[in-house]
């Protein structure tokens, strides 16, 4: 409770000398009931606006909205054109868009830019069409622009060059770009990569692109037949209808040249075969997880997905819609958002979206959680969708979404583009003429069983793919068991949603040992290494905002002693002493054993590559491959106990760079990345000076070495001694 | 006499202007407890906003509590005496409404839509939220927790996600606007019962808010209800609002900031007036002569030219106090942040030195001409602007006159507000760069 109720709340009443004859007349009952909310008068009456339609002789279909209430006016022309699969030539389509408005027969792009924004007004261009929008007075100026970028684009050569480099940069950024790579990604995941919807564009496809496939597209599909001209705002018939003419009357543009392949595929000239969706994708396959690895992610990027066969025109699409908002589409009451957040907490939003699309439709479930309730948010989103399968919804839900949606189709009309994007729609889904007058009529009319039935048809748990964007490390093992897919329960993907591959190169001119052995050349020498002894570092780090020391001692013969303290306070310490090993910590102590004993002694030592041999069963060169841009080296080996180590060395320096251990550590399998960065001499050989690491028990640690003493006398046998009692024979 | 020709070719092209902008009509008055009342009637389509803005955001928070504002407005959607766990946006909803709130450094800002029939039920919500907001432990715990993950989902995880929080710490050393208003988590986990209680009782009162109705309503019988609902609430102790005075930037603040990024960004802070003077408004031209539209100066030299970046903005955070403006660019593949620096700065002394055209400083009155009418065309937009010119910028009627405060400044305003403001001598740079570019 933040503030309890005020017994003198009522009092203010009393007070009655508000300016204003209004008040006087007004019934004042000082006692007003605050314990139930006010009843609604009768409800307002909706009322759709009009449009009017015509077409001009050379097929274009004119719309037109008027509304006076603003001096603004806008213009869209959209043509209708079917998604076509653009391979490996992904991103051409954004092309034509990104480059219709960049140069015309008659203007540069910096008159275009100039023409549009001394008017105040704006121009959008679009791989379907182009929009402009203004003050009344400037429509006609607007226009002109319009006509000339949608009848007579350039496609310059140097905007082209330009846009492919911009491109490439937004590939580049897309990297590190969660959200950005769960949109471009998350589509290859509901669709599939080859599906038009599904595509993702590469570098790699940029570099198939050239400015005729655009021509050739632009040519193909932006025609009048198939085109729609839209106006909207304080604009009578009459100017529009003069408008139209003027702009696109005489507009009659060529067909490119074409041809039919045996398989029935138009090749068009310029843009060459043309593949269009055949029939829409629908949920199949098993429930699996696909990864794509960001480290260091502060949250996981979940979708739950899934394509479907809706469309607009489908007579369960309004029961469709109802059940998303009660699932998570919209209302802050949705199911998804009541229980991720109001009730687990795990995220700022969780939601679901229901797409009813005439060549495919797709249903997706989002939300970003932290890392460690990953696997935890995607069960619940599954269960939910279970649920609304199993159970439907009940009177109550039913109620509000259907409320919620009447209020929100009134809030729409408030624009009067809506209106326009009504007949829009119309025409492009075939829908009924009537469809969006009897909109609230048809909502009110949806029941409880109709609702079921919609999530029956529409929602696949047993066959979404989960897909998720966050740090590998960190959500991986959890992510296992929620596949239903034995074979690859996770499939990773990189950021372009290709399947993730380590792409290593084969090495033939050398063995791994000469690897090693560049590496102990690298630090210092074989000499110097096995030289230093009786060593002292200090490493420091914080966790959880606590500042952590650890300081180690290398002692001759595999000897070694840590001590990890926060201020004053031992927390842990760790001793081999040549045999034995011990650990201590505030639960006890133990004696390290078996492969535990093995990692210890291992790990125990400054240079262990000067007698690998010791450790290590097999040991193999893997190849070359990049580590964060640079080449290294990876070397694989496995040790007498079946644990694995993979090192990667630096091709030029021959400093290793990164270690991977896969390893059974305190009750569980771990693999544990640790960077090595900033070497520096200590006794003659190379330390690193930081050392980062990820995946152990503690996250992600950075340990920076802040003191190495070479000892001027080696620490006594005792100050390596484990304290363990003799081993009884 | 020579430069007068160039004054009335500026008020020329201005002159339909403001005959062409549609006047907002409102009325307003104050109830006897302090609250500030605005009605604007609209019977363009059957609905209503109905929003409150208090006085409080985040430079109202101790230095100790940074975040609390907007993790208190999530509370205040948990109930109230009348109003159990969850019901009030299961309220709104049910009518067919939407509601959001939103916290600046200044101010905390709620709302709802709904269809106009249900005016009184957003006018006891909104009363209800005054008088005797309620949160149990379950709704602190949780709201905690979903604030974290909003300050994880839109700053930490972002690329670029932090840049607003690091100008904001070196652009300001006295003054509460050197810390985001999302705060921090230490601040949030400290919070106590203590702070919700004295935070309500010093904040949520009506003599520091302002309550603007908005839309298909008869202003007389909004008015009874406004007072039906209103009226009883007691008025509270007077707000002092803080009023530390940030001593001037004295040299440039440069910086590196290492982030998971591919391309290096380059971002310049530089303090300006507060919203509402004159230079603001001066200011505020100046950021779009540089990177609104295509053919701004930034976007045309730096993005279609020189080809050094891919992305320009230029902004100001319109603060009640001194406020900031923030320039940026991000790099195109391959350029050099210092490189993308000397370009964005040759184009601010270019403003500096060469001032702005006549032809180029009537092209941003008509930018602006239209943008004043399209903001305006939504009710829930004209309740936000109403309120905002009450409460920050002192005085409703600059709804209507925010245009004329642009038609009052001429190009050699805006040369001068370049000068004086966008100073390469006194000013934030950070460059964000590639995390693999740390040095070892």
């Amino acid at each position: 409770m933040i503030r309890s109720a005020n017994p003198f709340t009522r009092m203010g009443l009393a007070g009655l000398c508000l300016a204003g004859s209004l008040l006087s007349s007004a019934p004042m009952n000082a006692q007003i009931d605050r314990s139930r909310p006010p009843v609604p008068g009768p409800a307002p009456t909706v009322q759709l606006g009009s449009h009017s339609s015509f077409t001009l002789p050379n097929g274009m279909r004119v719309i037109v909205v008027e509304n006076h209430k603003l001096p603004l006016a806008s213009v869209q022309v959209r043509f209708d054109i079917p998604p076509v699969a653009q391979g490996d030539k992904t991103g051409y389509v954004d092309l034509v868009g990104d480059l219709l408005a960049t140069g015309t027969a008659t203007r540069s792009k910096a008159d275009i830019d100039e023409s549009v924004e001394k008017l105040g007004g704006f121009l959008v261009t679009s791989s379907d069409g182009a929009y402009t929008a203004g003050l009344k007075k400037n429509l006609p100026a607007l226009m002109t622009v319009l006509k000339d970028v949608v009848t007579a684009p350039s496609f310059p050569e140097r905007e082209f060059t330009k846009a492919i480099t911009r491109y490439r940069s937004g590939i580049q950024q897309r990297k590190d770009d969660p959200d950005a790579i769960a949109e471009a990604v998350g589509r290859a995941a509901t669709f599939g990569r080859n599906h038009p919807y599904g595509e993702v564009m590469t570098e790699k496809s940029l570099n198939n692109i050239a400015i005729k496939h655009i021509n050739g597209y632009y040519q193909r599909f932006f025609r009048p037949e198939k085109g729609y001209l839209v106006f909207v705002g304080d604009i009578t018939m009459k100017e529009a209808k003069k408008l139209a003419k003027e702009a696109f009357g005489a507009w009659k543009p060529a067909m490119p040249p074409m041809t039919i392949d045996e398989n029935g595929n138009e090749i068009v000239e310029g843009l060459g075969t043309v593949h269009y969706l055949g029939q829409p994708v629908t949920a199949t396959g098993l429930r699996r997880v696909q990864l794509v690895d960001r480290p260091g992610s502060a949250q996981s990027v979940i979708r739950v997905t899934f394509p479907l066969n809706l469309q607009p025109k489908d007579n369960r699409a309004l029961a469709a819609q109802v059940m998303n908002t009660i699932l998570g589409g919209g209302v802050f009451n949705a199911r998804l958002m009541q229980n991720l957040r109001e009730d687990k907490a795990w995220t700022y939003g969780a939601y679901s979206s229901l797409d009813a699309d005439r060549f495919n439709g797709s249903f997706s479930a989002s939300v970003s959680v932290r890392n460690n309730v990953t696997d935890s948010a995607l069960t619940e989103i599954v269960k939910e969708l279970e649920r609304m399968r199993n159970e439907g919804v009940t009177t109550e839900e039913l109620d509000l979404a259907k409320k919620y949606m009447a209020g929100s189709f009134a809030r729409s009309l408030e624009d009067p583009r809506t209106v326009a994007r009504f007949a829009l729609n119309t025409y492009l889904n075939g829908l009924a003429e009537d469809h969006y007058a009897t909109y609230l009529q048809r909502l009110d009319a949806v029941t409880k069983d109709d609702v079921k039935a919609a999530a029956e048809a529409f929602l696949h748990p047993d066959n979404a793919v989960l897909f998720v964007v966050g740090d590998k490390q960190e959500v991986y093992n959890k992510l296992v068991p929620l596949s239903r897919d034995v074979v690859a329960p996770v499939f990773e993907l990189d950021e372009n949603g290709e399947p993730w591959n380590e792409t290593l190169i084969p090495v033939q001119d050398r063995t791994p040992e000469q690897v090693i052995d560049a590496y102990i050349e690298a630090i210092g020498g074989r000499a110097a290494a096995t030289k230093l002894n009786d060593v002292k570092l200090v490493y420091t780090t914080t966790l959880g905002g606590m500042d952590i020391t650890i300081t180690q001692w290398y002692g001759r013969g595999g000897l070694y002693r840590s001590e990890t303290r926060m201020g004053d306070q031992l927390l842990a310490e760790e001793v081999f002493d040549g045999s034995r090993g011990v650990r201590r910590g505030q639960g006890g102590e133990y004696e390290v054993m078996d492969a535990e004993l093995e990692d210890l002694h291992f790990n125990g030592m400054l240079v262990p590559e000067l007698d690998l041999k010791k450790f290590m069963d097999q040991m193999i060169l893997g190849g070359r491959i990049k580590i964060a841009d640079r080449d290294a080296y990876k070397v694989v080996m496995t040790t007498m106990n079946m644990q694995s180590v993979e090192d990667y060395f630096h091709v030029d320096t021959g400093l290793r760079i990164r270690r991977i251990e896969r390893k059974y550590a305190q009750g569980r399998p771990m693999t544990i990345t640790t960077d090595y960065k900033d070497h520096r001499q200590v006794g003659g050989v190379l330390l690193p000076h930081t050392v980062e690491q990820a995946g152990g028990p503690m996250g992600i640690v950075v340990l920076t070495l802040k003191e190495a003493t070479v000892l001027a006398k080696a620490q006594p046998a005792s100050f390596f001694g484990t304290g363990l009692p003799p081993v009884e024979e | 006499m020579r430069h007068l020709t160039f004054i009335p070719l500026a008020t020329m092209l201005a002159a339909p202007v403001a005959a062409q902008t549609r006047a907002i009509n409102y009325t307003e008055f104050d109830l006897e407890n302090g609250l500030h009342v605005i009605l604007h009637e609209d019977h363009s389509t059957p609905i209503v906003a109905v929003s409150v803005m208090y006085h409080v955001g985040s430079k109202n928070e101790e230095k100790d509590r940074r975040g609390f504002a907007h993790f208190f407005e999530h509370l205040l959607f948990e109930g109230s005496e009348n109003i159990g766990r969850g019901e009030f946006s299961k309220y709104v909803e049910r009518a067919g409404g939407v509601l959001n709130a939103n916290t600046t450094g200044d101010r905390t800002y709620y709302y709802e839509v709904l269809p106009s029939n249900q005016l009184e039920l957003g006018l006891w919500l909104e009363s209800e939220r005054m008088l005797h907001a309620k949160v149990d432990q379950k709704g602190v715990d949780t709201q905690r927790e979903v604030v974290k993950e909003e300050r994880r989902q839109r700053y930490e995880n972002q690329p670029y996600g932090t840049i607003l929080i690091e100008v904001l710490k070196r652009a300001y050393t006295e003054h509460p606007y050197q810390w985001p208003t999302i705060g921090f988590m230490e601040d949030l986990n400290a919070a106590s019962e203590a702070d919700y209680k004295a935070f309500y009782k010093k904040f949520y009162i009506p003599n520091n808010a302002v309550l603007v109705v908005a839309g298909d309503i008869d202003p007389a019988q909004a008015k009874v209800l406004v007072f039906k609902y209103f009226s009883g609430i007691p008025k509270g102790e007077p707000v002092k609002q803080p009023m530390a005075v940030e001593p001037p930037l004295e040299k440039e603040v440069r910086d590196i900031i290492y982030d998971r990024i591919q391309l290096p960004a380059v971002v310049q802070g530089y303090r300006i007036p507060a919203n509402g003077t004159p230079d603001f408004y001066a200011v505020e031209m100046v950021n779009r002569l540089l990177s609104n539209g295509n053919a701004s100066r930034l976007n045309r030299s730096l993005k279609d030219e020189q080809q050094k970046a891919v992305y320009t903005g230029a902004f100001s955070l319109p603060f009640e106090h001194p406020g900031l403006a923030i320039l940026y660019a991000i790099a195109n593949a391959g350029v050099d942040a210092k490189d993308l620096e000397r370009a964005m700065d040759a184009e601010l002394h270019r403003i500096q030195k060469e001032g702005v055209g006549a032809e180029e400083f009537a092209k941003l009155l008509a930018q602006l001409e239209t943008e004043a009418i399209q903001d305006n065309s939504r009710v829930a937009g004209v309740a936000g602007n109403l309120a905002t010119a009450h409460m920050l910028l002192g005085n409703t009627a600059l709804v209507n006159k925010e245009l004329e405060r642009y038609l009052a400044l001429t190009p050699a305003d805006l040369q001068r507000a370049a000068q004086t403001y966008f100073s390469t001598d006194r000013r934030v740079v950070l460059h964000y760069l590639p995390m693999n570019q740390k040095p070892q």
